[in-house]
């Protein structure tokens, strides 16, 4: 993109970049330090032996893997509905869906709260699940579609004259070819869910149900605001989607491309 | 067949019930007193500060990323070192939960934390104050936080946006002379107006959403300064349990949120006409 071509412009343009980086890996640099103030990897070892903690990982653990399955489904369906197959006003369903998008959740509060209490639902995890995976399917179905919108239409009607019905299609002939678009909606789905802080606070009140971003909470009230433990259990929240998203950068990046917001 | 239109209407219905679940769920609570909670809302000096605050949080979030996002997308197509490391790290941010990284930023601002340590050493230690007390800073503080951890998406959607540009228009830009302002100016950023207007959209409904940041790291305080939309309903309804008013504030939420994803389409797509 930019000139490179003098050793000049390239030292100016490197260390330009380097400039504007540095701010967004100052707070991290800040939280690692933080966590091992004072006791140094003491802290770690305290929060590591947190009877409480695996639980922590693994309610948040099937809180993501709950939420990724209902949108993965749902999106992959929804997207090849919406752009391949006939239905009648279905862009009249597709623009609710979108009306949707802007639905904050904290609108939502009080409704969810009335039904999920109703429903006995309280304080168990679908509680989070559902809310928080119907909140992604709008955004997720939008990518989606676009991606979809750009596999040319005769795929489908060489499988449909090859005797295949509805179903085979989708499976045997729109699945492989959307798994960029998967592997993208994948990530950001579970950066989303593990990271679901208002609704898990409102709605998971035992630290038995509790997931994994209420941790530093929990450690504030816990060790009467000891910022060192409180930092360390910061850092080992954060790692798993951190070490996710080194591991599937390059899928998430190609994905996101080819369904790019147009 | 059945199975996937089955689910398919399924999302669609739960969705429809959830959208409509706003103002179901609030309405017996609602209809007693009439407008009452609306009125109210319109003399609460309290809810004109935090439609400020996520008026002014929006285009000031919105200006810093976009401005930012770019700049990046076009350093990182370049030639240099290190690209995947800086791609990364632009993206950490974006990956953390607040609630993960908000103790970090009420340990970096307090009275003893990071901040004032740093401005110590560099011998402007005049300057170190409880940054989170004081209301502008603590504001700016907030915009901040949401610009250090939104950057990276705004950033992968234009960094994907430029890899379409034909690389070949702009080679013959560069041939004509066109230094690298030039051509961000008048190559990119026409290039990437359909990211930029979706971004837009994205961070007007963030702004109105925002209520992890304020919560967690100020708590809406010192005396409402940093307060949002979000929290206020969120301080409204949970905290002083009037269910109704917060509900009435959410139905206001909800219509600025739809209208201003309309606004900015609608003017998007004439400005589009006129262009041709």
């Amino acid at each position: 993109m930019f000139e490179t071509k003098t050793l000049r412009s390239r030292i100016l343009l490197q260390i330009l970049l380097g400039l504007i980086v540095l701010p967004f890996v100052f707070p991290l640099i800040a939280m690692v330090q933080g966590s091992l103030a004072g006791s140094g990897w003491n802290n770690y070892r305290t929060v590591l032996s947190l009877p409480l903690l695996p639980g922590f990982f693994i309610n948040s653990a099937l809180l993501s893997a709950a939420v990724i399955l209902i949108v993965l489904v749902c999106t992959t369906m929804a997207a090849f509905g919406f752009s391949k197959l006939h239905i009648r006003a279905k862009e009249v369903y597709f623009w609710m869906l979108m009306v949707a998008l802007t639905l904050p959740g904290v609108v939502l509060i009080a409704p969810l709260f009335a039904t999920i209490t109703r429903i006995g639902a309280y304080n168990t995890l679908w509680s989070v699940i559902l809310p928080v995976a119907a909140l992604q399917i709008p955004f997720t179905v939008l990518l989606a579609r676009n991606f979809v919108d750009g596999i040319p239409n005769e795929l489908v009607e060489a499988a449909r004259v090859d005797g295949a019905n509805t179903i085979r299609t989708f499976r045997h002939v729109m699945m492989p070819l959307m798994k960029p678009i998967m592997a993208a909606v994948l990530v950001l789905v579970f950066i989303n869910s593990w990271n679901e802080f208002l609704l898990a606070l409102l709605f998971l009140q035992t630290p038995e149900q509790q997931t994994i971003t209420l941790v530093p909470q929990f450690f504030v009230g816990q060790y009467n605001n000891d910022q060192t433990k409180v930092l360390a259990a910061a850092v080992l929240t954060g790692l798993p989607v951190v070490i996710a998203y080194i591991f599937l950068q390059r899928f998430f990046e190609r994905g996101l491309a080819a369904g790019a917001l147009k | 067949m059945v199975v996937s239109v089955g689910l398919l209407y399924y999302c669609i219905a739960y969705t429809g019930y959830i959208s409509t679940l706003s103002w179901d769920g609030a309405s017996p609570l609602q209809q007693p007193v009439g407008a009452d909670n609306f009125t109210r809302m319109l003399q609460d000096p309290v809810f004109w500060r935090a439609l400020g605050n996520t008026v002014a949080f929006f285009v000031v979030t919105l200006i810093v990323q976009v401005a930012l996002g770019i700049l990046l997308a076009c350093l990182l197509h370049s030639q240099l070192y290190l690209r995947t490391l800086h791609k990364v790290l632009i993206f950490i941010p974006v990956v953390l939960a607040t609630a993960t990284t908000a103790p970090v930023f009420r340990q970096m601002y307090a009275p003893d934390g990071t901040v004032n340590g740093v401005l110590e050493v560099v011998g402007l230690g005049a300057f170190a104050q409880p940054w989170l007390s004081n209301g502008t800073a603590a504001l700016i503080i907030i915009m901040s936080v949401q610009i250090w951890q939104s950057t990276g998406i705004v950033f992968v959607l234009y960094y994907a946006a430029i890899g379409q540009i034909d690389t070949e228009v702009l080679e013959a830009a560069r041939l004509d002379g066109a230094g690298n302002l030039r051509i961000i100016g008048s190559i990119v950023w026409p290039g990437v107006r359909g990211t930029t207007i979706a971004i837009a959209i994205l961070t007007a409904i963030g702004s109105l959403k925002t209520f992890d940041i304020p919560f967690l790291i100020t708590g809406g305080g010192p005396s409402y300064a940093t307060e949002f939309l979000g929290t206020m309903i969120y301080r409204v309804s949970v905290a002083f349990s009037q269910v109704g008013y917060g509900a009435a504030i959410s139905v206001v939420l909800l219509v600025l949120a739809i209208g201003t994803a309309i606004i900015i389409r609608v003017s998007s797509t004439e400005r589009e006409k006129a262009d041709v």
